[in-house]
C-alpha cells in the first residue's frame, strides 16, 4: 500500500476524533492573525492622535480577548490531541503485535527481538507523529497563505520584494536537506564507533590488562572521540549556517522593509501599524514554509517506517497495519474470553515427506515421515545438530515447511500454526520462555480451567521449587522478577504443556530440567492419570525404553525408526548413542526395572 | 566532597585548558547580547523619526541590517565555540574516565556488562555536556538578556521597568513550579514505556512457546491491559506537561496586554512616544525565549547533577591491585612459584592451598573441569586478582611487590575467545600501540608461519576486522592471539587451548605456533585434548580449588593408580581426538 492509503486508512479509523482536532488546531494557528492586525490596529490608532485613544483601549481589550480564545482553543485541542495521538501508537501496536501472536502461517522474526521492537517503538512513532502533521495541516497552511495575502493587501510591493526572498531561502533549504541529513548521519556513526568501542574494550577488559596496553587503547578512544567531535561540529556549523541565513534573510526582509518604507511613512501611504504588522508576520511566514517541507520529508519516513513494518510481519494482508477493530484504552478493562477451542480428538498423525531448509545454510530436516497413534510414547534421538529439534519446530509449524504434509486423522492439515496448538497439542520448548508475572499466570498462560493447576505442577515436580519461593505460586518470575534456574524453567514451562489438556504433548528434551528419578516418576505419573500422546526429544535410556517407537535423525533426516530392540541391533549409530547413555543411567536411583512401555 | 566544589573542579579541570576559547565564547555571547539589547532602540529610533516626518531614515534602516546581520554571525559563532568547548571538555572527561575504569580490578570488571560502561562513560558525560555547553552558556546568556532588557526598562521608564521585573519575577516561579510537578509524571511514564517495551520484547523472544501452546488471545489481553496503563500514565504526563505551555501562553498574553496597556496609557499621557510604545512591546517579546531558556535548563540541570554524581562514583571506584616497585628482569624463562596460595570471592574459597613450583623453561599441562579453579589461577599470576593467602613468586619476586606494568610485559596469555576489536588487523596486533613498528609485525607474522595466511587477506595487515570476529575462524583468532603475544616476547606464556574443534589446516598452523611459542620459554597449557598434553613436562589436575595431582608426565603415565594413565587409557578406548572436560567430571566424582 502507499503511504497515502496508508494514511487514509489511518484518518478513517478515528475520522470523528480527527476532525474535531483539525478544527481545534485550525483555531489555534489562525488566531495569531488576529494578533497581528490588532496590535497594527492599536498603532494606528495610537498614531491618529488623542481622539482615538478609547478605540485604542476598545482594541487592547479584543486582543486580550483573542489571547484568551487562543489558549481556550490549545486546552481543548491539546486534550482531544493527546488521546488521539497516544491511540494512534496503542492501535499500530496492537495490529503488529496480534498478527504476530495469532494469525496463521509460521512467524518466524526476520530481525532479532530487540531489533524488532524498534518497529513497536520508533516507526509506530513517526507514523503517529505524521498523523500529527496532517492535524496541523489546515490550520498552517490556511494561516500561512491568509498572511501572504494580508500582506499582499498591506502592500503588494514590499510584500513581494520581502517575501521572494524567503521562498527562494526555504527552497534552497529543501535541497540542502540531504545534506544536513549526511552530517547527522555521519555524526551518528561517529557516535556508534565511539560507544562500540568502549563496549569492545570493556569486554576485552581482561585481555587489555593482561597485554599492558590499557594506554594505547585509551589514546584510541581519544582519537574516536576527537574524531566525533569534529562531526559534532561539522553538523552545528552547517546547522548554525542555515539557522543563521534563515533568520537574517527574516532580518534583511525587516530591514528592506524599512528602508522601502521610509518614504512611504513620511507620505503616509504605510503606517507604524502597518510596520508592526509585516515586523510580526514575516517570521512565522518562514516557519510555514519551513513546515511544508518537514511534513514532506515526514511523508518520505512514513514509507519506510511501513515498509519495515511489513517486512516484520512477512505474509500479512495489506491494511494489517491499519485493521480497524477498536481498540479499549479507557472504561472498564473488557473481560477475557478464551479461544472457544473445538478439537478433533487424535486418532492417528502422520507426517508425509516434510522437508524445511534453514534460509542460507544446508542446514533443515528433509524427507521426514512417520506416524504416531493415540497412546504412542515417540522419542527422537540422535546427535546435537541432527535436526531433532528442527523436526519439532516444524511439524508444528513454527517453522514453515518447505514441502511435504501431516495429516490428523487421516485428514491433511492446512494450517499447521494454528491446529497444532491446545486442544490438539502443546509444547515445551528446548530453551522456553517465562515472561515477567506471576508463576500462576506463567503456567496457566490464559487457561481458564484453574483446577488444572496444582495437577500440571505435581505433574511437572514443580513442588519441591514451589515451597521455596517465597510468594509461590504469586511469585514474579520472568527478567523483572526471581530469577529461576534453567531446570525450574524448563518444569515450569511443562507444567504450562500439562495445564492446557491437550491431547499431543511435545517435549523438547527435559534431561536439563529432570533427574532421571524425577523423569521417571513424571512418565508413569503422566500415563497413570490420563491417556497421553507424546512426541519426545530425549536421549534417556528411560525414555527409550518405554518408547512404543523411536526415530533415529541423523543429518536432518531420520535413519531409522522402530522399537528401541530393532534400532539397536539395526544401527551403528543406535549402539554409540545407548552406550553412551550408559553411565549415567547407572547413577539413577535403580528403583527396579525399568517399566514397560505404557501400551 | 560538596555538589558545589566538584562542579568548580571539573569546571577547573576540563575548563582552563581551553580558557582562550572560553574566552572568546564569552565575548561572543556578550557582544551578541549587547545587540540584541540595542537593535530595538533602532527601531524605536525610526519609528518616531518617521511619524515626526525627519530626516535619516535610510541611514537607520541600513545600520538595522548591517547590526541584525552581525548578531547572526556572533550567535552562530557562540554556538559553535560553545559545541567545541563542550565536546573538548567532556572528551577530555570520558577519556579520564575510561582510562580509570580499565584501570580498575577484574573483580570490579565482573560484576559489569559493557553495554553498563557504555551508558556510565558516554551517557552520564553526555548528560555532563549539558552543563558545559548548554547550562552555563544559555542559561548565562538567557539571565544576562533578561536583566538587560529589564535594566533598559527601568532606564526608560519605572513604571514599565517596574511591572516587567514583577511579571519576570511571577513567570519564572510560575514556570518553575509548573516544570517540577510534571517530573514526576514524566519519570513514570518513562517507566511505563520501559515496561511496555519490554513486554513486547518477552513475547516476541518467546513467540514459539505462546504460538504452541495457543496462548495468543491471552497475551493479547495482557498487552491491552499493559497498553491501558500505558496510556493512562503517558496521558497524565502530556497533560501535566501541557499545563507549562498553557502557563506560558496565558502569562506571555497577560504579559502582552500589561506592555501595550501601559503604552497606551503612557502614550496617551504623553510621557513616551510611538517609538516607546513599540520598544516595549519589543523588549516583552525578548522575554519570552530566556523564561523559556531559563527553567527549562534548571531541570537539564537535575539531570546533569544526577549524571555528574554517577561520574564522581566512577572515579572514585579505586582500585584493591596496588602497584609495587620491584623490576622483573626479562629472560627467556621464568621461574614460577606458588606458595600455599589461597583466594577467596564472595564468601567462597576457589583456591584452597596451591603450592607447586616451575622452573625455567619448563612446561605444565593443567588438566580440570570448569569451575576447578584453572582461570582464577592464571589471573592470579597476572594479578588480575590478588592471593587471598599465600603467595605467587617469579623469578623469586613476590608478585604483588613487582611492577605490574614489568609483570604484564613478561607474561603472555592466550584465552579460549579472543577479543577481538572493530579496527584493522594491524591494530588488533598491537592493541593500536602505533609505536610497534610495521617490520616487527612482520617478522613475528615469520615467526609463526602466517605469512601466506596473512597475504591472503585483502589488504594485509590494513584489512579491517569485524568486532565480533566475523569473517575470521576461532583459530585463526587465536593465531592473531599468538602474534599479539609474540610482539611482546615474554618469558611466560599460558594457553589456554580453545575446546571446539578446528579444520585440520588451522590446527597444524596452531600446533606449529604453540612449539615456537614454547620453545624455551616456561609455559603453562591449560589442556582440553588429551593430544595437547603430549608436549608438556609437568602434568597438574585441579578439583574443586586443589592439586589431586601434579608430577612429572612421565611419572605419572607409568603409574597405573594416576588420573592421568586413566585418562590415557580412556583415549586408549575411544580413539583419538578425547576431549578432557566430560572423562574429568566422572574422575572427579
Amino acid at each position: 500500500m502507499t503511504t497515502w492509503q496508508y494514511m487514509r486508512r489511518l484518518v478513517a479509523w478515528k475520522r470523528v476524533e480527527f476532525l474535531w482536532n483539525a478544527l481545534a488546531w485550525g483555531v489555534f494557528h489562525l488566531i495569531p492573525l488576529a494578533y497581528g492586525l490588532l496590535v497594527k490596529g492599536i498603532f494606528d490608532a495610537l498614531s491618529k492622535g488623542e481622539s482615538a485613544g478609547a478605540n485604542a483601549w476598545t482594541l487592547l481589550a479584543i486582543l486580550a480577548t483573542a489571547y484568551a480564545s487562543r489558549q481556550a482553543a490549545f486546552l481543548c485541542g491539546f486534550r482531544l490531541f493527546s488521546r488521539y495521538y497516544l491511540s494512534v501508537e496503542a492501535f499500530l501496536r496492537r495490529n503488529l503485535l496480534d498478527y504476530l501472536m495469532r494469525a496463521r502461517g509460521s512467524r518466524v522474526l526476520p530481525e532479532s527481538p530487540s531489533e524488532s521492537v524498534s518497529r513497536f517503538r520508533d516507526d509506530v512513532n513517526d507514523i503517529a507523529a505524521y498523523s500529527e502533521s496532517w492535524i496541523d495541516f489546515g490550520g498552517f497552511v490556511l494561516y500561512g497563505v491568509a498572511a501572504i495575502g494580508l500582506l499582499l493587501y498591506t502592500d503588494a510591493l514590499i510584500a513581494t520584494l520581502v517575501s521572494t526572498p524567503l521562498l527562494g531561502m526555504t527552497l534552497v533549504m529543501r535541497r540542502l536537506s540531504p545534506v544536513i541529513r549526511s552530517y547527522r548521519r555521519r555524526m551518528r556513526e561517529a557516535t556508534a564507533r565511539v560507544t562500540g568501542f568502549i563496549g569492545e574494550a570493556f569486554a576485552a577488559a581482561q585481555a587489555v590488562k593482561v597485554a599492558g596496553q590499557e594506554e594505547s587503547v585509551t589514546a584510541h578512544f581519544r582519537t574516536l572521540g576527537d574524531e566525533r567531535r569534529k562531526r559534532a561540529l561539522a553538523d552545528v556549523l552547517l546547522t548554525e549556517m542555515i539557522r543563521g541565513v534563515n533568520n537574517g534573510l527574516v532580518y534583511v526582509g525587516i530591514g528592506l522593509v524599512l528602508t522601502l518604507a521610509a518614504a512611504k511613512l513620511r507620505s503616509g501611504t504605510f503606517t507604524v501599524g502597518d510596520l508592526a504588522l509585516f515586523i510580526q508576520l514575516l517570521p512565522r511566514v518562514t516557519s510555514v514554509l519551513t513546515f511544508v517541507g518537514d511534513v514532506m520529508a515526514q511523508h518520505r519516513r512514513v514509507k519506510v517506517a511501513t515498509d519495515r513494518m511489513e517486512r516484520l510481519l512477512v505474509d500479512a494482508p495489506p491494511g494489517q497495519i491499519m485493521d480497524p477493530r477498536p481498540i479499549e484504552l479507557t472504561g472498564p478493562m473488557p473481560r477475557y474470553v478464551p479461544e472457544a477451542r473445538e478439537g478433533e480428538p487424535l486418532e492417528t498423525v502422520e507426517v508425509r515427506n516434510l522437508t524445511f531448509r534453514y534460509p542460507a545454510s544446508e542446514a533443515g530436516v528433509s524427507n521426514i515421515n512417520f506416524q504416531l497413534r493415540r497412546g504412542d510414547f515417540v522419542v527422537i534421538t540422535g546427535r546435537i545438530g541432527s535436526g531433532k529439534t528442527t523436526l519439532l519446530r516444524v511439524l508444528q509449524g513454527l517453522l514453515p515447511n518447505n514441502s511435504g504434509e501431516v495429516l490428523w486423522n487421516g485428514r491433511v492439515v492446512e494450517d499447521p500454526a494454528t491446529f497444532f496448538t491446545p486442544p490438539h497439542s502443546s509444547y515445551t520448548a528446548q530453551v522456553p520462555r517465562l515472561f515477567s508475572e506471576s508463576l500462576r499466570d506463567n503456567v496457566l498462560f490464559g487457561e481458564p480451567a484453574e483446577d488444572r493447576l496444582a495437577p500440571a505442577m505435581d505433574l511437572a515436580a514443580m513442588g519441591p521449587d514451589l515451597a521455596a519461593l517465597e510468594n509461590g505460586l504469586d511469585t514474579l518470575v520472568g527478567t523483572r522478577g526471581v530469577k529461576l534456574s534453567g531446570g525450574q524453567i524448563q518444569r515450569a514451562s511443562a507444567a504450562r504443556m500439562f495445564a492446557r489438556g491437550a491431547d499431543l504433548l511435545i517435549f523438547d528434551d527435559l534431561s536439563s530440567a529432570l533427574d532421571v528419578a524425577t523423569e521417571q516418576q513424571l512418565w508413569e505419573s503422566l500415563f497413570r492419570e490420563r491417556e497421553a500422546t507424546c512426541l519426545v526429544v530425549s536421549h534417556r535410556r528411560l525414555a527409550l525404553r518405554r518408547a512404543t517407537k523411536v526415530l533415529l535423525m541423523s543429518q536432518g533426516s531420520i535413519a531409522g525408526q522402530g522399537r528401541l530392540g530393532e534400532l539397536i541391533e539395526s544401527s551403528a549409530e543406535m549402539r554409540r548413542l545407548w552406550e553412551e547413555e550408559e553411565e549415567e543411567e547407572g547413577r539413577g536411583p535403580g528403583n527396579g526395572a525399568p517399566s514397560t512401555p505404557a501400551r | 566532597m560538596k555538589g558545589r566544589a566538584l562542579y568548580i573542579q571539573l569546571l577547573t579541570r576540563y575548563l582552563v585548558p581551553q580558557a582562550g576559547k572560553a574566552g572568546l565564547l564569552a565575548f561572543c555571547l556578550f557582544a551578541s547580547i549587547g545587540l540584541q539589547l540595542y537593535i530595538p532602540q533602532l527601531v524605536r529610533a525610526f519609528i518616531d523619526l518617521a511619524s515626526s516626518g525627519g530626516q535619516g531614515l535610510n541611514r537607520i534602516a541600513l545600520t538595522f541590517l548591517a547590526l541584525a546581520l552581525a548578531n547572526q554571525l556572533l550567535s552562530a559563532a557562540s554556538t559553535y565555540l560553545s559545541a567545541d568547548v563542550g565536546w573538548r571538555a567532556t572528551n577530555l572527561l570520558r577519556a579520564d574516565l575510561f582510562r580509570h575504569v580499565l584501570g580498575l580490578d577484574m573483580a570490579w570488571h565482573k560484576d559489569r556488562t559493557p553495554g553498563e560502561m557504555i551508558e556510565r562513560i558516554d551517557g552520564d558525560v553526555t548528560s555532563v555536556s549539558n552543563f558545559f555547553s548548554q547550562f552555563v552558556v544559555r542559561v548565562s546568556a538567557a539571565l544576562f538578556l533578561t536583566a538587560g532588557v529589564l535594566a533598559l526598562l527601568w532606564r526608560e521608564q519605572w513604571r514599565v521597568g517596574l511591572a516587567l521585573t514583577v511579571f519576570t519575577f511571577v513567570a519564572a516561579s510560575v514556570l518553575h513550579r509548573r516544570r517540577e510537578i510534571a517530573v514526576a509524571p514524566t519519570r513514570e511514564e518513562r517507566e511505563m514505556s520501559a515496561q511496555l517495551f519490554g513486554f513486547i520484547e518477552e513475547r516476541l523472544t518467546g513467540l514459539d512457546d505462546i504460538r504452541a501452546n495457543g496462548a495468543g488471545r491471552y497475551v493479547m489481553h495482557r498487552f491491552l491491559d499493559i497498553q491501558r496503563q500505558w496510556f493512562a500514565k503517558a496521558l497524565r504526563a502530556w497533560w501535566l506537561r501541557s499545563a507549562i505551555w498553557l502557563s506560558m501562553g496565558i502569562l506571555f498574553a497577560s504579559g502582552y496586554v500589561l506592555t501595550l496597556g501601559l503604552g497606551i496609557g503612557l502614550y496617551l499621557g504623553g510621557a513616551a512616544t510611538l517609538g516607546t510604545v513599540y520598544l516595549f512591546f519589543n523588549y516583552m517579546s525578548m522575554l519570552e525565549a530566556p523564561l523559556d531558556q531559563i527553567t527549562q535548563q534548571l531541570q537539564e540541570f537535575q539531570r546533569a547533577a544526577a549524571g555528574l554524581r554517577r561520574v564522581r562514583e566512577l572515579l572514585g571506584a579505586e582500585r584493591t591491585v596496588r602497584d609495587g616497585s620491584r623490576l622483573l628482569a626479562a629472560r627467556r624463562g621464568h621461574r614460577v612459584e606458588f606458595e600455599n596460595v589461597r583466594f577467596r570471592y564472595r564468601e567462597q574459597e576457589v583456591l584452597k592451598g596451591i603450592r607447586f613450583r616451575l622452573e625455567p623453561g619448563e612446561t605444565l599441562g593443567l588438566l580440570g573441569r570448569t569451575g576447578s579453579g584453572k582461570t582464577t589461577l592464571i589471573r592470579l599470576l597476572f594479578r588480575l586478582y590478588d592471593a587471598t593467602e599465600g603467595r605467587v613468586l617469579v623469578d623469586g619476586i613476590d608478585l604483588k611487590e613487582m611492577r605490574i606494568e614489568d609483570l604484564r610485559q613478561r607474561v603472555g596469555l592466550v584465552t579460549q575467545d579472543v577479543q577481538l576489536f572493530h579496527g584493522t588487523v594491524r591494530e588488533n596486533l598491537t592493541f593500536f600501540d602505533s609505536r610497534i613498528p610495521g617490520g616487527r609485525i612482520l617478522e613475528v607474522v615469520d615467526q609463526l608461519g602466517i605469512r601466506s595466511w596473512l597475504e591472503k587477506l585483502p589488504e594485509g595487515l590494513d584489512t579491517p576486522l569485524q568486532a565480533s570476529g566475523s569473517g575470521l575462524s576461532a583459530g585463526e583468532s587465536q593465531l592473531l592471539a599468538f602474534a599479539r603475544i609474540f610482539l611482546k616476547d615474554p618469558g611466560l606464556v599460558i594457553l589456554d587451548e580453545p575446546s571446539s574443534r578446528l579444520d585440520p589446516a588451522t590446527e597444524r598452523l596452531l600446533n606449529n605456533a604453540v612449539d615456537r611459542l614454547l620453545e624455551g620459554r616456561t609455559g603453562i597449557l591449560i589442556a582440553h585434548r588429551l593430544e595437547t598434553v603430549e608436549r608438556v613436562d609437568k602434568i597438574m589436575v585441579l578439583a574443586d580449588g586443589q592439586i589431586v595431582e601434579f608430577g612429572s608426565r612421565e611419572a605419572l603415565a607409568g603409574n597405573p593408580a594416576s588420573r592421568y594413565s586413566a585418562l590415557l587409557r580412556l583415549s586408549a578406548d575411544r580413539g583419538p581426538g578425547l576431549t578432557l572436560d566430560e572423562p574429568l567430571e566422572r574422575l572427579s566424582e
